[in-house]
């Protein structure tokens, strides 16, 4: 095997900020690289400068043995490196053949034809690159009437299609079912046999070791090993991310004693998303809803809260009917609701913490339409020290610049301050640290203990083993199972979301 | 204060009050007319139709919002008091002409929010319909505003003491703009209103998903937004003695200008009245002291649109957001 | 094999897809509408002013090319009106002042607008200022230099050559359509079957994306722009060549009508959609209303309002109607 790309050295600052010290990077055609570290630790500066978008202050790159300079990301292209990005980039308006083929439509032959776009050869080839991946999709379908999970196949494909000699895939299948996951893990493979190779971002450990010949670790802007997969396990991957040993959480789940129905969920049904969902929410108790992305998990929490609207069905809150229409009926019914992307739908980035924390609730906090001033900081004080939220300057400091373990808790003590009877959390550790996690998961413990009732919508099965008091499981908009917490394990969990039953 | 001219970026503040005085110093030194009490006191009545207007539109682009049909609520509310002082008298005209510019703004709101059109064009279309019913409702005529039939002169006395009163020097309608920015100062910066501006315009989605009322905050300052034009409208009328359809022609352009140069932002989410203020001040000494060196109105029109191109373009510039690469946008 | 949970969806929305339906609803109230106005008047359906009609088609049908480029980009051009009304006053300052030949002043005057459009884009492209403040900013300026170097006054254009832009007929079909309906042509396999065209949907439906795809954005911005002005400037000529004179008023509030007219049809002001055809039948029913309001002697006042109101039912329509489409897509 040769080595197809190697970076020697690569250093980069921002204001002055080192944010890559000296990173080595070394990849050979035909392997799978897996490239791991907490949010912040330079995987996608690292990245960036790769595919040429950034430029790296000291360092050399070099492509099979040549060193290049990469200005732009259309020159990194040039020698096939090529990126499947986290966030997709798409014309929704435009054909999918179109979306493929952006910034290189094929043209036709001919003096003046050569000039202009042959459409037929754009869609025939587009059919051609689909075939690649088996799917069912018309070329010249708009992307806008896709499924989020047929637009970001469409992205993949692009990605492969034409001559990848280096693919870099950013966590991929943060939006894909197992059986798509494993559909993409044999075009994986299939590439890895053409001698492409593959730099693999991911934040799900067990797909590393199911797919990478060797993992790169970096925390903090350094180099902190490379290895190859065999002499690594997932304990020892998270001790080199976090740089300290992460104690086993110890499941000590406080036993409710059956209370009053916080929620009550009946015959509620959403064409097309969900249908015919009922269940019961207890005071102070963790219920998650598990199952496979698409499920119809997310729309049917949005309606629960009021985001979006149900066909049908009763919500009762503590045995009080209530018509939810508009996110303020939820709060008003004493529901709180936490988004999967707190960055677009959960914080005003530019607003202070204090203003964010109390957003959707200013009703004890204002005189005549104005804000009093102390009891407000009062207020916000409280969760800050409760929920243990850390910033550097203080309660006034704009929240974008706090971690997302600490933002994702500032959108929890919003909904406190709003003092919810209900909480829904929408995949609450996305994008949190491998080590703020087990802090997420202490404070909801807490506040189940206090009495809140929590319904947490996750995919990551770890996470609702760890932390729920009973498991729903949903499949094609319906609910399949329950599980209490002793009952559920992987294996029951897995089948009941892929609408096995036993 | 200190602290809360801080917060609201002290840096742009000093900068603001540097070019007023710059233009100030420049203006006094061309034509000695410029500091007389008597062109001051002009300039500031001058200064009061955009100012006042300014302060609603401030609130709203921080909002997320754009209101282009200003000038045209102002001349059609003005055109309104001309029509009904006659027959209802003046001071139900007026509150008509108040109820005009709220209703202009509701239906903005309402076509922006409810029915999800683009604010500009939104806007637009009624800078566009409000002019056109000005036009309409006057028959294309200025209509005179004083008592003509000698029976209401105490009423026309009050209306007309709007405009030519004056408290401690200052004329009723400087006083009316300052309370008007003062009262904006308090309500964006101290009340759930103003609060709800900065949320809305900084992220939408979070603010809906926090369960704020958008839709309603939204439409609020577009209402405030047509009565703003109404109640300028109204100073104008006093001032003038009549109604004129062609009205504040262009006032929409020196507003936006005024409050970008104050330093909000398009996108919303950022802004404040003490930098509009100033940029109110900064273009009414500008266009004042150009008027005194008979300048005509069409060089007005191009150092406006410099000036407004300037105060982006400077913002843009400072915090580094440029692309200079011109080289490759010609190549190949 | 992969199993998409998605049925029948595709095929449903090609049945429904709502381009077509957009050029259908424009069809039907187009139809509606010449029903309607030969209904009321008897010289509506007359061969007479049709030919009329058509002779009045190219200016607006012409500066909405550009703007449809633009709007693709989800930028927007306010300055088109403007830059029409300097064309005209350059072609005969040119010629009368200098003494340069007609063509050849009509040649510079067309330059003179492709060059305020390449400033325009520079302005968006380097300063990365919003198209929409930089355009407000050039409207306003190119506005006064027309009026600076006209010194207001109307000048007189007598050339029989001059007048054949826009008054000419070849076959009995008037110039100026002719000229439009190439433009047309060309610049519908532009946008259909060149890599310029479609860039410039992918740069509006998401920069981000093009930029990667290897697109150089800027460039593709600075022409468009450039286009954009140089076709207002040529519209300028044949308004000039029309009234025989060219007046630094002239083509008020054409960018209005413009704008009407590309969104009437069909292309979005969020970028990444549109069509000539869409825009060439907008172009038409706002001149075929115009015209009909005309003929039935509505005052000019209302044809303002009509010309307000029919933007703002036009997109609260489709609105409405995307909304319906799109119910079950939530957009929150």
């Amino acid at each position: 095997m040769s080595k197809v790309l190697e970076m020697r050295n690569i250093c980069k600052s921002f204001y002055g900020v080192k944010v890559l010290k000296n990173i080595p990077l070394e990849l050979e055609s035909g392997e799978v690289l897996a490239l791991l570290g907490e949010n912040g630790a330079g995987k996608s500066t690292l990245i960036k400068i790769l595919n040429g978008d950034y430029q790296m202050d000291t360092g050399k790159i070099l492509i099979d043995g040549q060193e290049v300079d990469f200005k732009e990301p259309s020159d990194s292209e040039k020698h096939g490196i090529k990126m499947i990005y986290q966030e997709l980039h798409y014309a929704a308006d435009l054909s999918v053949a179109e979306n493929l083929f952006i910034g290189h439509l094929a043209k036709g032959s001919g003096p003046i034809g050569k000039h202009l776009i042959d459409w037929k050869k754009v869609n025939q080839d587009a059919k051609k690159a689909l075939g690649l991946l088996n799917v069912d999709i018309d070329p010249k379908a708009m992307m806008r009437d896709l499924s989020v999970i047929e637009r970001q196949i469409v992205e993949i494909i692009k990605a492969i299609y034409g001559n990848a000699k280096i693919l870099v895939m950013d966590e991929p299948t943060a939006a894909l079912t197992p059986p798509e996951v494993e559909m993409l893990f044999k075009i994986v493979n299939d590439l890895k046999a053409k001698g492409v190779a593959i730099i693999y971002i991911s934040h799900r450990l067990e797909e590393v070791f199911h797919i990478a010949q060797r993992v790169m670790i970096l925390r903090d802007g350094n180099h902190v090993a490379t290895k190859n997969i065999e002499e690594v396990n997932s304990d020892s991957l998270v001790e080199l991310m976090v740089g300290r040993e992460i104690e086993e959480r110890i499941i000590e789940l406080s036993d409710n004693k059956a209370t009053a129905p916080a929620l009550e969920v009946s015959g509620l049904n959403k064409f097309g998303s969900f249908k015919d969902i009922n269940f019961k929410l207890y005071e102070g108790e963790i219920v998650s809803i598990f199952g496979l992305l698409g499920s119809g998990q997310i729309s049917l929490t949005r309606s629960i809260f009021g985001a979006e609207r149900a066909d049908r069905g009763s919500i009762k809150v503590y045995g009080h009917e209530r018509k939810i229409r508009f996110a303020q009926d939820g709060k008003n019914a004493g529901i709180g609701f936490v988004p999967i992307d707190r960055k677009v739908r959960g914080l005003v980035l530019d607003m202070s913490v204090l203003k964010n924390l109390t957003l959707s609730n200013w009703n004890n906090l204002l005189t005549l339409g104005f804000f009093k001033n102390k009891k407000e900081r009062a207020h916000s004080q409280k969760w800050i020290d409760a929920l243990g939220i850390r910033m550097a300057g203080g309660i006034d400091t704009a929240v974008k610049f706090l971690s997302g373990g600490n933002q994702q808790k500032v959108v929890l003590a919003r909904w406190l301050e709003a003092n919810v009877k209900v909480l829904i959390l929408n995949e609450p550790t996305w994008g949190v640290d491998v080590g703020a996690r087990s802090d997420i998961y202490d404070q909801l413990d807490m506040l189940a203990k206090q009495g809140l009732a929590i319904l947490v919508v996750s995919s990551d099965i770890h996470e609702v083993l760890a932390i729920s008091h009973r498991i729903l499981t949903i499949y094609d908009g319906q609910l399949t199972a329950e599980f209490s917490h002793k009952e559920a394990s992987q294996d029951l969990l897995l089948n009941a979301a892929a609408g096995r039953l036993a | 204060m200190i602290k809360f001219l801080k917060k609201t970026g002290l840096q742009d503040v000093i900068a603001l009050i540097v070019i007023l005085v710059g233009i100030i110093v420049i203006m006094s030194l061309s034509s000695n007319l410029f500091l007389s009490p008597r062109n001051i006191t002009n300039l500031l009545i001058d200064s009061t139709t955009v100012g006042i207007i300014a302060v609603f539109s401030t609130m709203l682009m921080i909002g997320g919002g754009l209101d282009l049909s200003v000038a045209s609520t102002a001349a059609l509310c003005g055109v309104i008091i001309g029509v009904f002082q006659a027959s209802l008298g003046i001071f139900p005209a007026v509150l008509i002409a108040l109820a005009a510019g709220a209703i202009v703004g509701l239906v903005n709101g309402i076509l922006v929010t409810y029915v999800g059109i683009n604010p500009l064009i939104t806007t637009l279309g009624m800078f566009s319909i409000a002019r056109g019913l000005a036009f309409v409702f006057s028959n294309g005529l200025t209509i005179p505003v004083f008592d003509l039939s000698g029976e209401h002169q105490a009423a026309y006395d009050r209306f007309t003491i709007l405009s030519e009163g004056s408290f401690l020097g200052l004329p009723y309608p400087v006083i009316a703009m300052l309370l008007l920015f003062a009262l904006g100062v308090t309500v964006l910066h101290l009340s759930s209103y103003g609060r709800a501006m900065y949320a809305i315009g900084g992220n939408e989605l979070a603010s809906k998903m926090a369960a704020l009322p958008v839709k309603r905050y939204r439409v609020t300052a577009y209402v405030l937004s047509g009565i703003s034009a109404a109640i300028a409208a109204i100073f104008l009328t006093s001032r003038l003695y009549a109604a004129d359809p062609r009205a504040a022609p262009g006032v929409e352009l020196t507003v936006i200008t005024a409050v970008i140069l104050g330093g909000t932002s398009l996108a919303g989410g950022k802004g404040n009245l003490v930098g509009t203020f100033l940029g109110v001040m900064i273009l009414s000494a500008l266009l004042n002291g150009l008027r005194l060196q008979s300048t005509s109105t069409d060089l007005q029109n191009i150092i406006q649109g410099l000036v407004l191109l300037a105060a982006v373009g400077f913002e843009q510039v400072r915090t580094g957001n440029v692309n200079l690469d011109i080289r490759k946008m010609f190549s190949k | 094999m992969i199993i998409l949970t998605t049925k029948s969806k595709n095929k449903k929305s090609k049945l429904f897809s709502s381009d077509s339906l957009a050029t259908i609803s424009l069809l039907i109230s187009f139809i509606v509408m010449a029903i309607f106005f030969t209904s009321q008047s008897e010289f509506f359906f007359t061969s007479t002013n049709f030919a009329n009609l058509a002779r009045t088609l190219a200016v607006v049908g012409i500066s909405s090319i550009g703007m449809t480029l633009v709007l693709i980009t989800a930028g927007v051009d306010l300055s088109v009106g403007s830059v029409a009304a300097l064309s005209g006053v350059l072609a005969s300052m040119f010629w009368l002042e200098l003494n340069i030949p007609l063509p050849i002043s009509s040649l510079l005057a067309l330059l003179t607008g492709a060059l305020v459009g390449l400033i325009n884009g520079l302005i968006i492209t380097v300063l990365k200022i919003n198209p929409l403040i930089t355009t407000l900013a050039s409207f306003s300026i190119i506005r006064g230099l027309a009026f600076v170097i006209s010194d207001g006054q109307t000048n007189m254009l007598n050339n029989q050559g001059f007048y054949f832009i826009g008054r000419g007929n070849i076959l009995g079909i008037p110039f100026s359509l002719l000229v439009m309906i190439v433009l047309y042509f060309i610049f519908f396999i532009i946008l259909r079957y060149t890599s310029f065209g479609r860039n410039l949907f992918a740069i509006g439906a998401s920069p981000e994306m093009s930029r990667l795809a290897g697109i150089n954005v800027d460039k593709h911005l600075l022409i468009s722009y450039t286009v954009t002005a140089f076709l207002a400037a040529f519209a300028g000529l044949i308004i000039a060549s029309q009234l025989g004179s060219s007046a630094p008023r002239a083509a008020t509030g054409l960018e209005f009508t413009v704008i009407t007219a590309v969104v009437l049809g069909g292309t979005s002001l969020a970028g990444g959609k549109g069509t000539l055809i869409g825009t060439l039948i907008g172009v038409i029913i706002l001149r075929v209303l115009n015209n009909g309001l005309v003929l039935m002697e509505v005052s000019s006042f209302y044809q303002e309002v009509a010309r307000g109101v029919v933007l703002l039912l036009a997109l609260s329509f489709d609105q409405i109607r995307s909304g319906f489409l799109h119910l079950r897509r939530e957009r929150t």
